[in-house]
């Protein structure tokens, strides 16, 4: 059966491997490469991709595959029936192939049709391109090329300009004129700070005529404290930054937005690359000489620990595994723009990443500690950010509070192991009663109401003598005082003038959280309903319903309504003399007259019921006597269960006397149960197995089938004896006074646990361990152990093994930021040009590999690495560096010769227009109408840590209705804030360096409709109507300023000043207040103004 | 048993069909045609409209996809996959082995408390659990095969809305309107009403790393009665249109006169035609949801006349009404109500009672007004449950067998397709994994499954990822 689960997302790569071929062959090798290798690759490439693989075959060229393995050759060519593939394939010898189960009969036949065919086969994948893996461009360390030489020898400010001018001219092209002073400030104070320059910053620049105006701007810009807000951003991209989970089970991560701090710090302090990337992948195991030090290195290892993960897996080990993947996969990209993902199952096709390489560093994570437990649902791993001191008291606090845990657990297993033994000796009564019970639940009974007799006696609710409840009852609320403690009630005085039986009718009785218990005179009588779980599916019940048949003396009687921890509504209840032949008895009341217990004989009758009607139950013999009196003649007839024996020509005296026989088959079982334990104990030496989680074990019962079926009843996990819901109100009193007091205890340690500020990250594992190839991706067929080390096409084959102790992650992080690491600064570099020019020199910012793009300009991307290297991986220089270059400051202008040459503009003859992104987008909104708070740093969440966000859509509004920075809002992964969704913010569950900047019309109605845009809007006019030193002339300019930092045309404001005054206008038979009706014109023209494409578009 | 290697291929391929997949003109055509596809349907690129309609790899039999989720896993044991053996043995244990991998502990056989009966002509069995749907047999395709990867609710919602268990990847929505476009340029081409906010909530329904043009709109979220469910930012209760048509008028006239002074730019042309597009969505989608306008007959096919399938019924309605003005995808979610793990009896019924009527009512309305034809219905949960007991009145999830049906748009009718084993645990004949269900949906609006595909982070992406067959054998 095909069953093994396909844990792996595999990539998909062979579809567009597909090289064209001409002439003769096209045939067979278009066969080959459509039907063949995708199979292959499929199927036998696990396996078989390695001169180690199995039986020494390699399926990866055709030479490999005539050549075969110790069996001989694979595949004769021509000749599928002498082929030993295709008796493999088709499982006709003893050689059975592939072992996980037969293929597909129409893949057999493509095999043998191609076997036919002569067995072509296309261009090796893996060589495809000429070169040996390692000198492909992205493997070979970066050598600054000298700057070359060009025409326009006066455009070049920098050895950037070199470069680009030198592709530019080699095409006939000319870079676009500067652009103007206005347009660059806006664009830089975007691009620095992700704000619109404030109209001061504007005329402070126009006026400066200096020379190094412009380069005071850009220091002025890398100093403030909203660079790190802007350019922190851009790499939480990268590290996939969310406040929660997000898969399944969407659980809050309070603690992500250190890690979100620590980036901006980051970037503000021009923290060095190189130093970057080691604390967020090591960080625990840097040096730091005080705790504020450590902290941060601890808080930056949250980079590790943010990413969505499924909490909620049945599977351990697959979850485990699943989590280190996304690490590998976060990693990889993140910092050498290479896809690891792939070679979870197979090795990447493209790319020199082999499976062995990734389990390599599948040790290294494994050997980390992400998590606490792989629990449904899983802990993540914390650092506590306080004192050692500090730390050590928590840890002991924590550890007091797991013991009182355990002691409680213990308490209650003994206790249960107790009342589960008394009950076993009741059988003989729980049978009869439970039969009892059944036969009662079957009277139905009618409200009197609906029987046209007038009831004696009617009560409303809120017409109670005592009680501690609310006297007026609502529906779905609690109707208990506030801080008072259960079990609530109300009691009434009911006097009849005769005893007897009576039917108790209720009105309108809420059943969603459980019904009330019913006392008459002191007696519980019958235990009120549980809860409904599904609320939504089960709406409350309406109108009369009865609630039993009590028996009541002549005179005064007290009916009391009881419920543990809230109060249920109903209307009214009425008493009427019961007028039926046999009244149905409550489960208290059949309990009491068996002497057993109501909780236990909840679950008899559930057992009864399954029992019933299955012709092998044990249980059928009583059935059947309850039913024919006897079991005599073919009474048992139809019988299949082999418990049939213990009956065979026995026949009871009478119900009792069954009963009793009962007894004593399970008391047999019982105890020949009993004894077998005793003796696996022993055989054990007194340890009992710790049973897998979740893996089911059929436990070996008793060997006499007979008895089994009998102990399968009596001590099934799941059967009558398992411990009630409310067990502990059945130990004995001592049991309940030391329960609660432990539990007292307990619940005192939780209230006084410490509230330290803690942090997601990871530290060293418990255990440093290697991991097994995965064969196919599968956990459940393990390969061979690879050692921990790097990828080996760049770190070479002899590498320095990473010690027993240590995980490897320190050993990964210098090993990336070697100054010789051909990937890391390029990868770095490319991701600072494409955040500043809105391309990246390799637009695939994550993917240097083979299915990435090449670089447009090599050289530039190689003169840049190597200076940031020279720059001491200084971020900050290597902004001056770009801004300050001519290429930087050209304008936009449009050029309909260049941009029939280079229609995309990859080679730079002009600025990129670019949208502002959403963060910006809602930043701009704020800022230019005044509602923005700057305040820096912190959490907006309102959660607890491992709260559930499920329900974002409701709070959402209010989680996002704030006018801090946007990148201090909370970015709730799979509820993400609308906004952000409309505004291209890229998913938040894997890493980007690129995000999209699509035009959709739920951007349009955000800018229309949102109640951000009509509550900013409505504040700016304010703002702009209060200047009383303005005329509305004065207003527009300056709105038009603050928004496009520019001064409007005449005829603009003049255009304004009639759009204004056409809205006023058209309000006037809407809005009677004429200042109302000038507000309302002018938040018009604000909202019309920030709508339009000058504001969102960067020239 | 020694066959011959080529009479696998008799049985499964006829000589003609093995030429044509082998032809020179197929190898390459197909490649040829890669490229320009990835160009043409990625065409999400400022200005260009990523929605516009999009010629299918080969003819369509169905256009639009209206998908019913049941959330929480609804049993196939109980509902349409009838098992006589499980009624004889009930009580007993199971006789084989349990899945390696289980969600929790489950005891012996329970037998389904409804009653299975035959309908229609073409005998079809269901529980009395839908005597509504059970009435629409003849139009109903069922797969009793289907089977997943994941025990639990977020690995198996994910699974069936995106094809991944383990990570975030565009849902099937978007894939489909990501190669179909959609028929309305007025309303988004994908739409999701009332989705689940848990078990993955907006992942079932984004477009991952397809642009955003294709993610699915939600209408509303659980939680909120279908009567108040809306589009994000449809409505403005500030401004009154009058107004706004001016505040825009004003905008764009700043927007041409900005183009005129830049030169040609594409994407500032889009985002001027996208104001226009959202001032006609505010018009049109309102409508679409109000469901008043429609008779008192139509509204009572679909329950909206009773308390219990009012607002399941609704949903429905609105799907018939989005589906009938050209949006490619609609998903209805009965949210996170079928998990029964505990009473079965109680909750299934009641479960059962809220969609019956919808379903059976929105399956005959597209019926009568021939949208049946060229619109899938899809009905099923992101697993099944186990014949197996839970306690005494419950089933836990089970991710091996469950059933999915499948009516009108090119879908056989009247058809059982696959089985499970004699006590439904485990599916044995034709399995279908949801992997192959998202190959066949994709064939059934004429797309090619393997075809379909998106250039991310520099390697190309299906929603089959490596897997899917296209199951032939339900296609009309």
């Amino acid at each position: 059966m095909w069953n093994t689960r396909s844990s792996a997302a595999v990539v998909f790569a062979c579809l567009v491997a597909m090289p064209v071929v001409a002439g003769a062959q096209e045939d067979g090798l278009a066969f080959f490469e459509t039907n063949i290798r995708p199979l292959f690759a499929r199927q036998c490439q696990a396996c078989h991709s390695t001169a180690a693989g199995m039986g020494g075959l390699r399926i990866d060229s055709r030479e490999n595959l005539i050549k075969g393995g110790t069996r001989g050759p694979a595949v004769v060519p021509g000749k599928p029936s002498e082929s030993l593939l295709m008796s493999a394939v088709m499982q006709s010898g003893s050689l059975k192939m592939p072992p996980s189960g037969k293929l597909k009969d129409g893949d057999i036949a493509l095999i043998g049709r191609w076997i036919e065919m002569g067995a072509p086969w296309g261009a090796p994948a893996e060589t495809s391109a000429k070169v040996s893996p390692a000198k492909y461009w992205a493997f070979v360390p970066p050598v600054a090329a000298k700057a070359p030489a060009v025409q326009n020898v006066s455009w070049v400010q920098s050895p950037i300009d070199a470069f680009v001018l030198s592709a530019l001219e080699k095409k006939g092209l000319k870079p676009a004129p500067p652009a103007d002073k206005r347009t660059l400030i806006r664009r830089a104070t975007f691009d620095l700070t992700g704000l619109p320059p404030t109209p001061e910053e504007l005329k402070a620049f126009l006026a400066d005529n200096s020379p190094d105006a412009f380069a005071k701007v850009v220091d002025r810009l890398l100093a403030s404290p909203h660079y790190g807000e802007r350019w922190a951003r851009h790499w939480l991209d990268v590290a996939r930054y969310a406040d929660s989970n997000g898969l399944d089970e969407n659980l809050v991560y309070r603690n992500a937005w250190r890690y979100r701090d620590y980036v901006i710090g980051a970037f503000n302090k021009d923290k060095p690359y190189d130093q970057f990337v080691k604390e967020q992948l090591a960080g625990d195991l840097l040096p730091a000489s005080d705790d504020a030090t450590r902290f941060e290195h601890w808080t930056a290892t949250g980079f590790l620990s943010l990413g969505a993960k499924m909490l909620a897996e049945d599977d351990p080990v697959k979850m485990q595994m699943d989590i280190v993947d996304e690490q590998i996969d976060t990693t990889s990209r993140a910092f050498m723009g290479l896809t690891f993902g792939c070679a979870r199952c197979h090795d990447h096709k493209f790319d020199p990443i082999p499976t062995a390489d990734y389990y390599s560093m599948a040790g290294i994570f494994l050997s980390s500690k992400s998590m606490e437990n792989y629990n449904v649902v899983a802990t993540w791993h914390e650092f506590v950010l306080a004192p050692e001191e500090q730390r050590r008291k928590l840890k002991e606090h924590l550890d007091l509070i797991t013991a009182k845990g355990k002691e409680i657990g213990t308490l209650s297993d003994r206790e249960n192991k107790t009342l589960a033994k008394e009950g076993r000796s009741k059988i003989g009564r729980y049978l009869p009663a439970s039969l009892d019970a059944l036969h009662y639940e079957s009277i139905e009974l009618r409200p009197v109401h609906t029987t046209g007799v007038a009831p004696t006696l009617q009560r409303t609710s809120e017409s109670f003598e005592r009680g501690n409840v609310n006297r007026k009852l609502a529906k779905g609320s609690a109707n208990t005082p506030e801080k008072s403690k259960g079990p609530y009630f109300a009691e009434y005085d009911v006097t009849v003038p005769a005893g007897g039986r009576l039917q108790l009718d209720v009105l309108e009785q809420e059943t969603g959280s459980g019904t009330a218990d019913i006392h008459i005179n002191g007696v519980m009588e019958r235990a009120g309903q549980g809860a409904v779980t599904n609320r939504e599916a089960s709406p409350d019940a309406g109108g009369w319903s009865v609630a039993g048949v009590y028996e009541l003396k002549a005179g005064t009687n007290v009916i009391r309504l009881e419920h543990k921890n809230r109060y249920p509504y109903f209307e009214a209840f009425t008493l009427t003399p019961f007028s039926g032949t046999e009244a149905p008895k409550s489960i208290q009341q059949v309990a009491r007259q068996y002497g057993v217990n109501p909780g236990y004989l909840v679950q008899w009758v559930e057992e009864m019921r399954r029992a019933k009607g299955a012709p092998h139950s044990v249980l059928l013999p009583l059935f059947v006597y309850d039913q024919k009196k006897t079991l005599r003649g073919d009474a048992l007839a139809g019988w299949t269960s082999a418990a049939i024996e213990r009956f065979r020509g026995y026949e009871p005296a009478s119900r009792e006397d069954l009963a009793a026989r009962y007894q004593q088959l399970f008391d047999e079982a019982g105890k020949a149960w009993d004894d077998l334990e005793a003796k696996r104990i022993a055989a054990s030496n007194g340890e009992t197995k710790k049973v897998e989680r979740n893996a089911v074990k059929q436990d070996e019962g008793l060997p006499d089938p007979v008895l089994e079926a009998f102990r399968e009843v009596s001590h099934a996990k799941a059967g009558p004896f398992r411990a009630p819901g409310d067990a502990k109100h059945y130990y004995p009193q001592s049991a309940q006074d030391e329960i609660a007091k432990l539990e007292k205890e307990k619940k005192a340690l939780e209230d006084t646990t410490p509230d330290l500020p803690k942090a997601m990250g990871v530290q060293e594992g418990d255990k440093i361990t290697n991991a097994k190839i995965n064969i196919r991706g599968s956990h459940w067929t393990l390969g061979e152990e690879m050692p921990r080390r790097f990828l080996r096409v760049v770190a070479g084959e002899n590498q320095i093994p990473v010690p027993d102790t240590q995980s490897g992650r320190l050993q990964l992080a210098e090993w990336l930021t070697r100054p010789d690491h051909p990937l890391t600064s390029r990868v770095m570099t490319n991701r600072l040009w494409r955040w500043h020019f809105g391309r990246g020199i390799v637009p695939s910012t994550d993917n240097f590999g083979r299915l990435g793009e090449m670089p447009t300009n090599q050289p530039l991307l190689d003169w840049l690495a190597v200076t940031f290297l020279d720059k001491k991986w200084s971020i900050k220089d290597m902004h001056r560096l770009i801004m300050l270059s001519s290429t930087y400051r050209m304008g936009s202008n449009y050029d309909e010769k260049a941009a029939e040459v280079d229609p995309e503009n990859t080679l730079l003859w002009r600025a990129n227009r670019q949208r502002l992104e959403a963060e910006e987008i809602r930043d701009a909104v704020t800022a230019v109408t005044g509602e923005i708070d700057m305040t820096p740093g912190g959490t907006l969440l309102t959660y607890k840590d491992r709260a559930y966000v499920a329900n974002t859509s409701k709070r959402g509004a209010n989680d996002y209705d704030n006018p801090r920075r946007a990148v201090y809002l909370p970015v709730v992964r799979s509820s993400l804030y609308e906004m952000f969704q409309a505004f291209d913010l890229p998913d938040p569950t894997t890493p980007n360096g690129d995000r999209n900047s699509t035009v959709i019309a739920p951007q349009a109605l955000f800018m229309m409709n949102s109640t951000l845009m009509l509550k900013s809007t409505r504040n700016m006019a304010k703002k702009l109507l209060d200047r009383g030193d303005f005329d509305d002339g004065a207003r527009i300019r300056d709105a038009w300023e603050r928004a496009l930092s520019r001064a409007p045309s005449a005829g603009e404001v003049d255009r304004s000043q009639t759009f204004i005054a056409q809205v006023e206008k058209a309000m006037e038979d809407k809005e009677k207040d004429p200042a109302a009706r000038r507000l309302f014109a002018w938040e018009s023209f604000c909202k019309a103004l920030l709508a339009s494409n000058e504001f969102i578009y960067l020239d | 048993m020694n066959r011959h290697w080529n009479s696998y291929l008799n049985r499964t391929l006829s000589r003609r069909e093995l030429l044509r997949v082998s032809s020179a003109g197929f190898g390459s055509l197909a490649l040829a045609g890669l490229l320009g596809e990835q160009q043409l349907r990625a065409a999400a690129v400022a200005g260009a409209n990523p929605l516009a309609v999009k010629e299918p790899h080969f003819p369509a039999r169905a256009k639009r996809v209206i998908f019913l989720f049941m959330h929480g896993g609804p049993s196939q044991v109980d509902t349409f996959d009838y098992k006589p053996l499980l009624i004889r043995d009930h009580g007993k244990p199971l006789p084989f082995a349990r899945p390696k991998v289980v969600s929790g502990q489950t005891f012996n056989l329970l037998k389904s408390p409804w009653e299975f009966k035959q309908h229609g002509q073409s005998g079809m069995w269901v529980s009395s659990l839908f005597p509504q749907i059970a009435q629409r047999v003849d139009d109903i395709c069922f797969v009793k095969s289907m089977w997943g990867s994941n025990s639990r609710h977020g690995g198996a919602l994910l699974e069936i809305h995106t094809g991944s268990d383990t990570f975030v990847r565009p849902s099937w929505g978007s894939w489909v309107t990501y190669g179909l476009g959609s028929e309305n340029q007025n309303m988004p081409g994908y739409v999701t009403i009332c989705p689940t906010q848990s078990h993955g909530g907006a992942n079932n329904f984004s477009s991952g790393f397809l642009p955003a043009p294709y993610a699915g709109t939600p209408i509303g979220s659980v939680g909120i009665k279908a009567r108040d469910a809306k589009l994000p930012y449809i409505t403005n209760t500030e401004t009154p249109k009058d107004i706004q048509r001016m505040e825009l008028d004003f905008t764009q006239e700043l927007n041409r006169e900005e183009l005129r002074r830049t030169g040609h730019d594409a994407a500032l042309e889009g985002r001027i035609e996208s104001f226009e597009l959202a001032f006609r969505m505010q018009a049109e989608a309102p409508d679409l949801q109000d469901v008043n306008g429609e008779s008192e007959a139509t509204k009572k096919l679909y329950g909206l006349d009773k308390p219990i399938t009012e607002d399941f019924g609704r949903q429905c309605l609105m799907a018939r009404r989005l589906s009938e003005k050209g949006v490619r995808f609609v998903q209805v979610s009965h949210t996170y109500k079928w998990d029964q793990h505990s009473d079965l009896l109680r909750d299934h019924a009641q479960n059962a009672k809220e969609v019956d009527q919808p379903i059976a009512g929105l399956l005959a309305d597209l019926k009568a007004r021939g949208l049946l034809k060229d619109t899938l219905v899809v009905w099923g949960g992101e697993f099944g449950r186990t014949p197996t007991a839970e306690g005494s009145d419950g089933r836990d999830h089970n991710p091996e067998a469950f059933t999915y049906f499948l009516a009108g748009g090119g879908v056989k009718p009247g058809l059982e397709w696959g089985a499970t084993d004699d006590y439904g645990y485990y599916s044995v004949v034709n399995k279908v994994h949801f992997h192959d269900l998202h190959a066949t949906i994709l064939y059934l609006l004429g797309l090619d499954h393997k075809r379909l595909t998106y250039r991310y982070a520099g390697r190309d992406f299906r929603l089959t990822d490596v897997h899917g067959e296209v199951v032939n054998g339900i296609v009309a």
